[in-house]
């Protein structure tokens, strides 16, 4: 019975071996498989992943409209504070006070793209954008504001 | 046809004319150890390319692709940078040691190249014994790492001389025996005997079983043998940095990297004359119209077509398996591959003896 | 002097210092370095008398095996790096003695052998031949000494397995 189970773990494993061999000469023979992006050279034809993410931004309308409510669930998310939420009230038709953003300040020197803050925000405000050629002269030019000046909240946004 | 045995004879009759007999054997010497040289940093440039090309593909990438049409010249540009980089030693190094490890390890590789038959009738030294020669230069492989290790008085080159002492010592015999198996099937340890007794077939068809099973132990064994990924555990970068030569740097950390492509080039030209018949061209049996059209290829394509096949296998290998622990590596020599080679020898000699084979 | 006798004093010349070497080096891994070099200087000199198998297997038992074994001892010793003491005068003396006599022994033995010429020209012994040599219990066949040595290999063998044997805890 030894020498059958032992005849038996050879024959096993050159099996997997030579699946993984398999596999290899697979990507070996189709060249068409490489994945790597010439970067600088392909700038204008560059193709990336569609879960690649390069930094947070937050999407405005033709009307300079967004949607964020200021409800600050983001800055709460954020494992390391890379966005700050600075909020007012504003004063509606009805005279009613509504929190709404003054500035969303966001740390693009802090953030890890680990997307909880879009994963967070309740009315899809801010998204994942996929640009990342970052590098700037001055880090406090990392210290972005997302929301662009004069823009207010899309009717409708709760 | 041009040849390079009539190449050979041709510069012999022409410095026969000319000179004595001892000036002419002298002069001959020297040009083959200039061919040697050159065939050294040819092959040197062409295996690290090959090498680099073929990992990239094999993981998805693309490879040097910089310097020169394709990143062709990639491996010459690096070669420069080591051949103008600072040789450090170490203080506290054993400096004679230091520096011999890495001439000992090139002047190994240069003598396992002298029985190898590059074309029909085409060696330095068709010598007697020729595979026996190979594996006694191949066990002298083991001494400038171990030399090595030592001398650099670092723990990390220590630890991987040590393992490395104990994976070439047991994968030795395993390489030793599936030699011996063509050997028994062919009755001489001479390569330009092996080789014309492959003259109807390669003893990889004509030997079945037997001579599979050596072929299959004889790639692993040289695999661990020349210190290749999987059986890298001697210079393992995740673990010892670069094992024995982490403190070598400049020229002579080339020539080990060099030694060390030498000797896969070279164990796997035996693999070929071995197995696949070297510089045989494909002959089936006493197909003559068949031998015949495979004889207008030149016998050096061959030779070179086949060893290139087997380093690209064993490149293969290396950039697929991960590497093993140590005493996976000694589990696989001692209660695996040793076994098996035993009782394969003695299979090889029954049909030897039967006449089984074709 | 032709090219030849050149080879052999350069060989032998090699042997010599490195045999030299070896037993006065003061560091251990040097001293086997030196005489993994005296024993390729002997094999070299085999491969000059075209004992071209006795030269390979030199080279795979001594350089390849023993200095091999040698060095990876070594290795495993405690504070091998550092040098050896200077050893005593007497220790020296008698070292000394011994091998002058083992020198007189063999010098002895040389010169009261006459080495008769027999004219004809060393032949190459084939593998065949010396295999068979060795396997044939007849007239000056090896078989009884090689199954002798293989029998003291088995048993060294058995040894090794006895001695690295681990004895199951229930076993007592």
């Amino acid at each position: 019975m030894g020498v059958i189970r032992y005849l038996r773990d050879i024959w096993r494993g050159a099996v997997s071996l030579a699946r993984g061999m398999r596999r290899t000469l697979y990507y070996f023979l189709r060249p068409k498989e490489i994945i790597t992006q010439q970067y600088p050279d392909n700038r204008l034809t560059l193709n990336l992943p569609e879960r690649f993410k390069g930094e947070v931004v937050m999407p405005h309308n033709e009307n300079n409209e967004h949607r964020c409510t200021g409800c600050q669930a983001c800055e709460l998310a954020c494992p390391n504070g890379s966005l700050k939420v600075i909020y007012k009230y504003e004063i509606t038709a009805e005279g009613k006070k509504k929190k709404a953003i003054d500035k969303l300040v966001y740390h693009l020197e802090l953030c890890t793209m680990c997307n909880l803050c879009i994963e967070a925000c309740p009315s899809d405000a801010i998204k994942m954008a996929q640009t990342f050629e970052h590098s700037v002269f001055d880090r406090s030019q990392l210290i972005k504001i997302l929301n662009k000046p004069g823009s207010k909240i899309m009717e409708g946004v709760e | 046809m041009w040849s390079f045995q009539q190449a050979a004879q041709q510069i012999h009759e022409w410095l026969s004319e000319r000179m004595s007999a001892g000036w002419a054997l002298a002069l001959e010497m020297v040009l083959a150890g200039l061919m040697a040289i050159g065939l050294f940093a040819m092959l040197g440039l062409i295996l690290v390319l090959m090498e680099r090309k073929v990992s990239a593909r094999m993981q998805v990438r693309l490879g040097p692709n910089r310097v020169g049409p394709k990143g062709m010249l990639q491996t010459a540009a690096d070669t420069l940078k080591l051949l103008l980089k600072e040789g450090l030693t170490p203080d506290g190094a054993d400096k004679w040691l230091f520096h011999a490890a890495p001439i000992m390890a090139i002047v190994v590789s240069m003598l396992l190249l002298a029985p190898i038959a590059f074309a029909m009738d085409f060696q330095l030294w068709d010598v007697n014994i020729g595979v026996l020669y190979v594996s006694a230069m191949s066990s002298l492989m083991v001494i400038s790492i171990l030399m090595a290790g030592w001398a650099s008085n670092s723990k990390y080159s220590l630890l991987g001389a040590m393992r490395s002492g104990a994976q070439i010592v047991s994968y030795e015999l395993s390489a030793g025996l599936s030699v011996l198996t063509v050997v028994t099937l062919t009755g001489s340890l001479q390569i330009s005997e092996i080789i014309r007794s492959q003259a109807d077939g390669w003893w990889i068809f004509k030997g079945h079983v037997p001579v599979w099973i050596a072929f299959v132990i004889f790639i692993i064994a040289i695999t661990a043998e020349t210190n290749r990924a999987p059986f890298d555990l001697a210079e393992a970068e995740s673990e010892l940095t670069a094992g024995f030569h982490t403190e070598y740097s400049g020229i002579k950390f080339a020539l080990f990297f060099l030694a060390e492509y030498i000797n896969v080039f070279v164990l796997c030209g035996i693999g070929a004359t071995l197995f696949l018949g070297g510089p045989m061209p494909f002959h089936i049996g006493s197909w003559e119209g068949l031998n015949r059209i495979m004889d207008w290829i030149p016998s050096s394509v061959w030779f070179f077509g086949k060893t290139f096949l087997l380093i690209f296998v064993i490149m293969w290998f290396r950039w697929t398996f991960p590497r093993l622990r140590i005493d996976q590596l000694l589990n696989l020599e001692w209660k695996y591959l040793l076994p098996l080679g035993m009782v394969n020898v003695l299979l090889a000699a029954l049909i030897a003896i039967k006449g089984w084979h074709f | 002097m032709s090219g030849s006798d050149l080879v052999f004093y350069i060989l032998a010349l090699m042997t010599l210092c490195f045999g030299v070497l070896t037993v006065t080096s003061r560091q251990i891994f040097r001293a086997a370095v030196y005489l993994l070099f005296c024993l390729l200087g002997v094999a070299g000199i085999y491969f000059w008398l075209n004992y071209q198998f006795l030269a390979a297997v030199q080279i795979v038992v001594y350089a390849g095996g023993i200095v091999v074994l040698i060095l990876f001892s070594i290795f495993l010793t405690q504070q091998s790096g550092e040098k050896l003491p200077v050893p005593a005068v007497s220790r020296k003396f008698f070292s000394a003695l011994a091998a002058f006599c083992a020198l007189a022994l063999v010098l002895v033995s040389v010169f009261r052998f006459s080495f008769a010429e027999s004219g004809k020209r060393s032949a190459l012994v084939s593998m065949s031949q010396i295999g068979e040599k060795m396997l044939s219990p007849g007239e000056g066949g090896y078989a009884l000494p090689f199954e002798v040595i293989s029998v003291l290999l088995l048993a060294a063998l058995i040894g090794c397995i006895v001695i690295a044997i681990k004895t199951k805890p229930d076993a007592r």
